[in-house]
C-alpha cells in the first residue's frame, strides 16, 4: 500500500474513532433523521394511493428511506467539518502539515471517514425501516445500489464539511452554515414527491439537483422509475464530490499558503 | 550542501495590513547547536518558526533547514525536523500512543515498527502509566512531554521547541530541560524560542534576541551579557551611618548605582577578582556589612540595553 494511502487510511480512522468516543458527533446524525423518520411515516401513513400524485409505493417508510440517510450524512458531513475545524483552531492540523504528510491524505481522509459513517447510518435506518415493514424492491443489489448512493452522498457531504473548516477555521462557522444545507435538503424532493407540490416551491425542488439523486436512489428501494433515472442520479452525485473535492484543494492550498 | 543546521537570509515574513511580523532576520544554526531565539511575546518568534517549519511561506528572503530549502524542498525540510508548536492542542479524545502511532503514519514509518517506536518513546518521557490513557485526563506537563515525544518519532535531525515550557512548573521544566539536553548531547540541533530569560540562559548554546521582528542581538548568553558591561557588587548595612562610610570606602572601585538608602553598590569592572579588595577596604573604614552581592549582568540587561524595555523578566521562574 503506497504511504499516501496509508496516511489516508490513519487520518480515517482516527476521525472515526474520534466520533465514536464525542457522542455529541453521533447521536446527532441518528437521533434528528431518526425523528423525522417517525414523524412523517407516522403522518403520511395514508399517502401513497391516497394523495392524489403520490406514487403508488409500499409505505411511506420505504418512500422516506433515501431522504431520511441524506440527512444522516449530511449532518455527519458538518460535523467532520467541525472537527476538522478544531484541530485547525488548537494545532492539531499545524503538527500534521510540518510533518511530510500526502496533502492530499489531509482531506481525503476526512471524506472517507464521512462515507464509512455514511454506510453505518444507513444500515442502521434501514434496518430500522425494514422491522417497520420496509422492504427494497429490487433485492440484495438494489441494496447495494443504495449503499453506492449513500457513499457517494457522505462524500459530498463530507467534502462540503471540509471546505467549510479549511476557508473559515472555525468549528462555529462550520456547524453554523448547516441550515442552508438544510434548506437545500427541505426544498427538494427527499420527503416528498415532485408530483403533489406546486407553485414556487416545485420550481425550486424542479431545479435542485438533489431531487434528482434522491429519485435515483429511491428506484430500487420502491421499484418506481427506471434505469435513466438511477443514472441522471448517480451522475449528479459524482458530480457534486467531484466539485467538492476540487473545493477542498483549492481551500486546503489557500489555507497552507497562509493566505487567510 | 552546508553543514548549517539552519541558515536564513533576510527572512521576512509581511501580513495583511503591512504588519512586519518577521522583518528581516539572518540567522546560522550549526549542526549540534541549541540555538535560543528570545524575546518578548509579539516578537515574531512564532512567525519566525513557522516559517522555518514549512507552516507559512515567507514573503521575502530565504531558508534553508537541514540542507533544503523550506520553500523549494518543504518536503525534505519536513521530513528532516521535528516540531512542538506553542500551545499546540493535542486531540483530548485519543491516547498518547494512538497518537504516536498516527504521526509515525505521517512520517511513513512502517507499521510494524510504529508500535514499537511509541513504546520507546512513551518510557522516555516517562509517560508509560498513561500511555493508554486519553490525553484529556493529562496534566499540563505530562501533554508537553507527549508533545516533545510526538516530535521525536522519526528521530529528526532539528528540533524545533516554540516556548516549550510557558506556563509549566518549575519541576515539569527541568523534566523537559534534561531531555532536550540529552537530545543534544545525542547531536540533535535544536532550535527553541522562549520569553524566559533562564531558559534561554540554561539551554541555549547562542541566544538570538529578537524585537519587532528583527534581531536585535547574538552571541553566547556570557558573550551578551558581557557586552552590556560589568558585575555590580551591592553591599547591604545597618543603616545610613554605615552606608555613608561605605560610599566613601567604595568609591574607587566603580561607578555607583542607584539603590536604597540602606545599600550602597558599584559596577565592578574586575567582577570577583576585585571583591578581597573590596572587602579590606570596608573593613578598614569601620564598615560592618549586612550582606554580599555580586550579580552578573542577565539577558533581560542586555534586552534593555538594546531595545530599551525589559523582558517580562517578573514571570520568569526563580530557579
Amino acid at each position: 500500500m503506497s504511504l499516501a494511502l496509508r496516511q489516508t487510511q490513519a487520518l480515517s480512522r482516527r476521525a472515526v474513532i474520534r466520533t465514536l468516543r464525542i457522542p455529541q458527533a453521533w447521536v446527532p446524525s441518528l437521533f434528528f433523521p431518526l425523528m423525522l423518520m417517525a414523524i412523517f411515516s407516522g403522518s403520511f401513513a395514508q399517502a401513497p394511493g391516497r394523495i392524489p400524485g403520490f406514487p403508488e409505493v409500499a409505505g411511506f417508510i420505504d418512500f422516506v428511506i433515501a431522504g431520511i440517510i441524506l440527512q444522516a450524512v449530511l449532518i455527519s458531513g458538518t460535523s467532520q467539518g467541525a472537527a476538522l475545524a478544531i484541530d485547525i483552531e488548537g494545532g492539531f492540523f499545524d503538527r500534521l502539515v510540518s510533518s511530510p504528510v500526502s496533502r492530499l491524505a489531509l482531506v481525503s481522509s476526512r471524506i472517507l471517514a464521512n462515507v464509512v459513517q455514511g454506510i453505518a447510518y444507513a444500515l442502521f435506518f434501514i434496518g430500522i425501516a425494514m422491522v417497520f415493514g420496509a422492504r427494497i424492491e429490487y433485492g440484495f443489489l438494489g441494496f447495494l445500489l443504495v449503499l453506492v448512493f449513500t457513499a457517494l452522498l457522505a462524500a459530498a457531504a463530507g467534502s462540503l464539511g471540509v471546505v467549510l473548516a479549511l476557508r473559515s477555521g472555525s468549528a462555529e462557522a462550520a456547524q453554523g452554515s448547516f441550515p442552508l444545507f438544510f434548506a437545500l435538503m427541505f426544498f427538494s424532493s427527499a420527503f416528498f414527491p415532485r408530483e403533489t407540490m406546486d407553485g414556487w416551491f416545485k420550481v425550486v425542488a424542479d431545479l435542485n439537483p438533489i431531487s434528482y439523486i434522491v429519485e435515483g436512489m429511491r428506484v430500487p428501494i420502491v421499484g418506481i422509475g427506471d434505469t435513466t433515472d438511477v443514472l441522471i442520479g448517480l451522475a449528479l452525485v459524482v458530480g457534486l464530490v467531484a466539485l467538492g473535492f476540487i473545493a477542498c484543494l483549492m481551500a486546503l492550498k489557500r489555507r497552507l499558503r497562509g493566505d487567510l | 550542501m552546508n553543514d548549517a543546521a539552519i541558515e536564513a537570509t533576510g527572512l521576512a515574513r509581511e501580513f495583511k495590513g503591512g504588519i512586519h511580523a518577521v522583518d528581516g532576520i539572518d540567522l546560522r544554526v550549526s549542526s549540534g547547536e541549541v540555538y535560543g531565539f528570545l524575546g518578548p511575546n509579539g516578537a515574531g518568534k512564532s512567525t519566525a518558526v513557522r516559517m522555518l517549519t514549512t507552516l507559512l511561506a515567507p514573503t521575502s528572503g530565504s531558508a534553508s533547514v537541514a540542507g533544503h530549502d523550506i520553500v523549494g524542498d518543504a518536503d525534505a525540510v519536513r521530513r528532516n525536523i521535528g516540531v512542538a508548536l506553542q500551545d499546540a492542542a493535542i486531540d483530548p479524545f485519543m491516547t498518547g500512543r494512538e497518537l504516536l502511532k498516527l504521526q509515525g503514519v505521517m512520517h511513513g514509518i512502517p507499521r510494524s515498527d510504529g508500535g514499537r517506536r511509541a513504546e520507546e518513546l512513551l518510557r522516555r518521557v516517562d509517560l508509560m502509566d498513561a500511555g493508554d490513557r486519553r490525553v484529556g485526563t493529562y496534566s499540563g506537563g505530562m501533554r508537553r512531554r507527549l508533545d516533545l515525544a510526538l516530535a521525536l518519532v522519526h528521530e529528526p535531525n532539528v528540533l524545533f521547541l516554540d516556548e516549550p515550557t510557558t506556563g509549566l512548573d518549575p519541576i515539569s521544566r527541568q523534566t523537559l530541560w534534561t531531555e532536550v539536553r540529552r537530545l543534544n548531547a545525542a547531536g540533535t540541533t535544536v532550535f527553541l524560542t522562549t520569553q524566559y530569560l533562564e531558559e534561554a540562559n540554561e539551554l541555549a548554546d547562542r541566544v538570538g534576541i529578537i524585537d519587532g521582528g528583527k534581531i536585535v542581538a547574538e552571541g553566547t548568553p556570557a558573550a551578551l551579557r558581557a557586552e552590556v558591561g560589568e558585575p555590580t557588587l551591592s553591599v547591604a548595612l545597618e543603616d545610613s551611618v554605615q552606608a555613608g562610610l561605605a560610599r566613601e570606602a567604595m568609591a574607587r572601585f566603580g561607578a555607583f548605582v542607584d539603590t536604597d538608602e540602606q545599600s550602597v553598590a558599584v559596577r565592578l569592572p574586575g567582577g570577583s577578582s576585585a571583591l578581597t579588595e573590596v572587602v579590606r577596604a570596608l573593613d578598614q573604614c569601620g564598615v560592618v556589612p549586612r550582606g554580599l552581592d555580586l550579580s552578573e549582568p542577565t539577558l533581560d540587561d542586555v534586552f534593555m540595553a538594546k531595545t530599551g524595555r525589559r523582558l517580562e523578566a517578573d514571570e520568569a521562574p526563580e530557579s
